[in-house]
């Protein structure tokens, strides 16, 4: 018997006695209530920043919702806000909205309120991260056609519109146009009741939702920054839902499940200092790391070793490419190649990586390092913190950087690779490090392509990548695990990270 | 001797220490604000990843980031004058409100802990200096070293597993009822005990010596008012000293029970801001912890002359 078990044994009278005369509120559960414990406290609750997770988790879908929404498993575009859609002409989609809608306030949802709320997230003054994140290089113009008929302009062509405006969300035409708003206003089903900064929010059910009455009648998030605590109070019933915490806390098996939180890992290699600048050498990396060693030690055994930077699901991912073998002999003699040939094999090479960017890291790192310095590179890490990492991260880059390996985690659930694709693989792409004018033309086509075209074209993309340039070192798709209390039913998707919606929370009899 | 001699004294010395504050605070706020700006580019961590590069310069020039430093510093001086200390960019709120929202739990927190570590380490103390070498004063010695040097954020999860998930008795974490107090004001109480108890058992057995207390032995006064009364007031002095400084630097240092247990303050408020760059808030943060510190710096001197009749008449 494990002490404790033992523990809970001897305690088990006195706790029940004491635990019945303690419990007030918040210790015991409520009927169609929920409490959802969240790592980050949001500063802001504008649903025009719901791209940002600790915002979009709390809004998304709950208090706004979107014309239309990505579906997780397959990118497919299916109608929220908006029932129907087509493309007129180059530049421009029609799209039809749903009848008999009305936000919170009461007022009904039309084109008309529907094109103020686009109008208001693209309104430059108000920063909002929708329109800095996806649009920051199209112009959108809404026209109000008829009353539920609106068409959308963009002035570039937009194959992907449709896809895009599953992150627009939709607010009530009242909402402030130039400042943010601290009591969002929209269409979903719950309503923005009270935020008390640094403890909770609370959302209540709207009785007037369009859609299916969902079975949680209000939800309350508070947030706690250590993932100990947060499966805690899952267990101990002060949470119901902790959508993310620690693999090394996911240890029960009734409660906690694994997903795929579309979330990528890897290095980005540094090509223009020698010896990175010779493909040999970025090969012998790539063929150096046993992926394999990892999974169910430092990371969960649930995680799958990656060939590109998007996850299976998103529009563009190539099942055909296949993750670097561990062939440490082969990675030795590629560089003795290299070496032979006058390359600097043996200059000093640097991991950086970014404390607690994930659960584990700086110990993947440091095996990482170890696997390296095994086929005879020079190699040393360095973690940094988030400024500091950011600032490496994104142009422009130092001078004086030397030769380096750099380990990034990147999420794309908005359905579609060019989120991921241009940033960190264009010549123009902030994060980007390489300029092959080769791949610029396959990215650019892409971009305006319509499937299959397009879905061919980026799966080029990452052959290239992966095949003929070897500009990564690509590690894992990743895993994230949640706590769900046994009094209610919830699933995790790919979004979870980004969104997660209340109403398909359902209570167990 | 005039008779408001000791008044004016008194007036003399408050108003030499605020000045002596106020000069400091004017450098410490001057530190601050050109060292945060070194840091690095706050546009890269409000803005997404995916922001371009007209995008960030965008924003720089919106907020005044690309300024030099001492135009930028000049902006800040005189909105001082108004008493602005500043916008949050990153919360959507002026800076002193934020501030003012989080101090109080951090100083209800502080104010909670220290009388309980200071009564618990005077006790303890006290008995263990009565027999230095005895059996009482062993433990207690081990004891308040283990607690002075326990990693609290190891405390604090390990008191959450053990008194909220196995046995049930207490809430995990967060405000609202006396019973959330408990485990935050325990774990942030060890490590001021833990020292306290060293400096109260040290100064006791130094004062359980001396000359006055072999005269009241002798008058036949009760043995425990030897103790409590006669050779504890005399204890207490150094242990104001240490206690005032644990006081002052609990303000900063209860972030991590702060972040455990999820308690909104100060402390977890400046490292988030730090981290984010949000440098309004670090600024107003410091300021009102630095107004603080050097507030209760001067309480603590001024009971320290009632304790000790010898400072006052200094």
């Amino acid at each position: 018997m494990s002490v404790q078990q033992a523990l809970r044994l001897a305690s088990l009278p006195l706790a029940l006695g004491l635990t019945v005369w303690l419990a007030g509120p918040g210790l015991a559960a409520e009927p169609g209530k929920i409490t959802i414990v969240l790592p980050e406290e949001l500063d802001i609750v504008d649903p025009c920043h719901a791209s940002r997770s600790n915002i979009g988790r709390v809004v998304k879908q709950n208090v706004t919702e979107t014309l239309t929404e990505i579906n997780p498993d397959d990118a497919s575009v299916t109608p929220r806000l908006a029932t129907s859609w087509e493309r007129i002409d180059d530049r421009t989609w029609r799209f039809q909205l749903r009848e008999g809608v009305v936000f919170h306030d009461g007022t009904p949802m039309d084109a008309e309120a529907v094109a103020t709320s686009i109008q208001r997230t693209l309104n430059p003054n108000l920063d909002c991260e929708i329109r800095t994140k996806f649009f920051g290089n199209t112009k959108v113009t809404p026209k109000v056609v008829d009353q539920y008929t609106l068409d959308l302009v963009t002035d570039e062509p937009s194959p992907i519109l449709p896809t895009m405006m599953g992150t627009v969300t939709v607010q009530a035409p009242s909402t402030p146009m130039d400042e943010l708003t601290r009591e969002p206003i929209g269409t979903g089903p719950y309503v923005f009741t009270s935020w008390t900064p640094g403890q909770d929010v609370v959302l209540t059910r709207f009785d007037d939702y369009w859609g299916e009455t969902p079975e949680v009648e209000e939800v309350t998030f508070i947030w706690r920054a250590e993932s100990a605590v947060r499966a805690a109070m899952v267990a101990t019933g002060e949470a119901d839902i902790a959508p993310s915490i620690a693999p090394q806390d996911a240890t029960d098996p009734e409660m906690d499940f694994s997903y795929f939180d579309s979330e990528t890992t890897q290095f980005r290699i540094d090509m223009d200092f020698p010896p990175l600048d010779d493909i040999r050498v970025r090969k012998a990396i790539n063929l150096a790391i046993d992926r394999e060693a990892f999974r169910g030690t430092i990371l969960s055994k649930d995680v799958v070793p990656a060939a590109q930077f998007v996850v299976p699901g998103v529009n563009g991912h190539n099942p055909n490419l296949k993750p670097y073998p561990y062939d440490p002999e082969q990675a030795k003699a590629l560089l003795e190649e290299a070496r032979a040939d006058g390359v600097p094999v043996d200059t000093e090479i640097e991991i950086i990586g970014r404390h607690a960017n994930y659960a584990g890291v700086t110990e993947a790192l440091e095996a990482v390092l170890a696997m390296l310095q095994d086929v005879g590179l020079n190699v040393t890490l360095r973690m940094t913190e988030v400024g500091e990492w950011n600032d490496i991260y994104t142009k422009p880059y130092a001078e004086d950087r030397g030769p380096n390996l750099f380990h990034a985690m990147h999420d794309n659930n908005n359905g579609d690779a060019v989120f991921t694709v241009f940033n960190k693989y264009h010549t123009d792409g902030a994060q980007s490090v390489i300029s092959y004018p080769e791949l610029d033309e396959i990215i650019e086509k892409a971009t305006v392509a319509v499937n299959p075209e397009r879905q061919e074209l980026w799966q080029e993309a990452f052959r290239m990548i992966h095949e003929d340039i070897v500009s990564d070192v690509m590690m894992f798709h990743m895993i994230g695990f949640t706590r769900v209390s046994p009094r209610i039913n919830f699933t995790p998707t790919i979004s979870t990270n980004s969104e997660i919606q209340v109403s398909t929370v359902t209570f167990k009899d | 001797m005039r008779p408001d001699g000791r008044e004016t004294a008194l007036g003399a010395y408050l108003i030499r220490r605020a000045l002596h504050s106020l000069f400091a605070l004017v450098g410490l706020i001057m530190l601050v604000f050109f060292m945060a700006r070194l840091t690095g580019n706050p546009a890269d961590l409000y803005l997404p990843l995916d922001a371009t590069l007209e995008a960030r310069q965008e924003f720089n020039q919106r907020h005044g980031f690309d300024r030099p430093l001492v135009e930028q510093f000049g902006t800040f001086v005189a909105g001082l004058g108004t008493g602005d200390l500043g916008h949050s960019i990153r919360k959507d709120r002026p800076a002193i409100e934020v501030v003012l929202e989080a101090f109080p739990t951090t100083l209800a927190l502080a104010v909670a802990t220290m009388p309980v570590a200071i009564v618990c380490a005077l006790v303890v103390g006290a008995l263990a200096a009565y027999r230095p070498g005895g059996a009482f004063d062993r433990v207690a010695s081990v004891g308040s070293l283990v607690g002075a040097s326990a990693p609290d954020f190891w405390l604090a999860i390990s008191a959450i597993l053990l008194f909220a998930v196995t046995l049930g008795w207490l809430p995990t974490s967060g405000t609202g009822t006396v019973w959330h107090w408990l485990m935050p004001v325990a774990v942030l109480a060890l490590r001021p005990f833990g020292m306290l108890v060293q400096v109260v058992r040290g100064a006791m057995i130094g004062a359980l010596s001396s000359p006055y207390v072999k005269t009241a032995r002798a008058k036949g006064v009760r043995e425990s008012t030897i103790i409590f009364v006669h050779a504890l007031r005399n204890a207490m002095l150094p242990a104001i000293t240490v206690a005032g400084d644990l006081a002052t630097s609990i303000v900063n240092g209860a972030v991590i029970v702060e972040t455990v247990f999820g308690w909104p303050g100060i402390g977890k408020l400046l490292i988030d801001s730090i981290i984010q760059r949000d440098f309004a808030i670090i600024q107003a943060g410091i300021f009102v912890t630095a107004c603080v510190i050097f507030l209760m710096n001067i309480a603590i001197d001024l009971a320290y002359a009632v304790l000790d009749p010898r400072v006052r008449h200094a």
